[in-house]
């Protein structure tokens, strides 16, 4: 599943995940945003890995945002990521 | 150096690389090659201007490959795919095409600024550089060098052991078709810009200048020279052997180009 969503005067943050047993998995965070350190997407991906489906946004934006706390983030937000995740979720489609 | 100046630039003995035309994938290994170099304290802040030997296109760090390129394309056309060390948008580099240089300095140069300040600060020359030859240009935050007339190029930074690495590039000609056939540029992208066609987004340098790519590099270097000093220099051996390395050990590996799938 595919979603996009484009920061307003940010990135486009991208999220591809599957949905096994109504669980996140192979979550992939991509985009063209900026990152220090380089490291911060993975743990901003792992975060993610494992929600339940159901999840809400605010709470995946927070999990985010935890990840995210030692990095600096440019162009990217924990609620565009969540945002990109809910668009996955709900279609898939680009 | 002078001692009157209020220009953090002028605190540096800067150092000017131009090189012949070397592969996408080398040019990656010595962007990273060079800020090891400079963080280390081994090379003085450098500004280098690239010549590419090769189509490329070349990614953003945190790009996924298979959203932004078609590969099948790339390989038909001869375009080779590399990943950089910076974050920010793909970018498809015909050689003849492309403006490209970096900056290699310590993250003195833009103490006190907000990153977003420091891409504007470190590319104020070029802006110089290109009012003077008739381009009126200036920084759209984040990244972005444009005009009224459209996008003229980007930037991108990273930062490490203390040094930053500020790299841009800026269409000096631009071939939309076959730009398209290699990038897969979504919509969502360009939702918020109002525009329907990323390749109208783009307005070259050769049509706001007529002037040829050779000779706009020559300004801008004029302009950097006059600014903030600049003493010519080259790659040294020890510089090529580590940069060789990291083509071999990082940026030649699928897992490096593959590491966003």
């Amino acid at each position: 599943m595919h979603g996009e969503y484009k920061i307003p005067g940010g990135k486009l943050v991208v999220i591809d995940l599957n949905v096994t047993d109504g669980a996140l998995r192979d979550v992939v965070l991509s985009g063209d945003f900026f990152l220090e350190p380089a490291e911060a997407l993975e743990w901003m991906a792992a975060a993610l890995e494992g929600l339940p489906a159901d999840t809400p946004v605010e709470t995946i934006a927070a999990r985010v945002r935890d990840a995210a706390t030692h990095a600096e983030l440019l162009g990217i937000t924990p609620e565009g990521v969540a945002e990109a995740v809910r668009r996955a979720l709900q279609g898939g489609a680009q | 150096m002078s001692t009157q100046s209020s220009s953090p630039w002028r605190a540096y003995d800067w150092q000017l690389i131009q090189s012949a035309p070397i592969t996408p994938i080398m040019h990656m290994a010595l962007d990273e090659a060079l800020l090891e170099e400079v963080a280390a304290g081994r090379r003085p802040p450098t500004l280098r201007i690239w010549e590419w030997a090769a189509s490329a296109v070349v990614i953003g760090r945190f790009q996924s490959l298979r959203n932004e390129v078609d590969l099948d394309n790339a390989r038909r056309y001869g375009v080779q795919v590399v990943r950089r060390i910076t974050g920010g948008g793909a970018m498809f580099i015909e050689p003849g095409n492309t403006i490209t240089y970096s900056i290699y300095a310590p993250v003195d140069l833009v103490a006190g600024m907000s990153t977003v300040e420091s891409y504007a600060f470190c590319d104020r020359w070029v802006l110089d550089a290109l009012a003077s030859l008739g381009v009126e240009a200036w920084y759209q935050p984040i990244n972005d060098i444009t005009s009224a007339a459209g996008k003229i190029g980007g930037a991108a930074q990273t930062r490490r052991n203390g040094a930053v690495l500020h790299h841009v590039t800026m269409a000096y000609d631009i071939d939309s078709a076959r730009m398209m056939e290699v990038l897969r540029i979504g919509r969502e992208k360009l939702s918020d810009k109002g525009i329907a066609s990323a390749a109208k987004r783009v307005d070259p340098l050769r049509r706001q200048t007529g002037l040829p790519r050779t000779a706009i590099i020559e300004r801008m270097i004029d302009t950097f020279r006059t600014q903030h000093g600049l003493t010519d220099s080259s790659i040294t051996p020890e510089e090529w052997q580590i940069a060789g390395q990291l083509v071999e050990t990082k940026f030649g590996t699928e897992e490096w180009l593959r590491t966003v799938p």
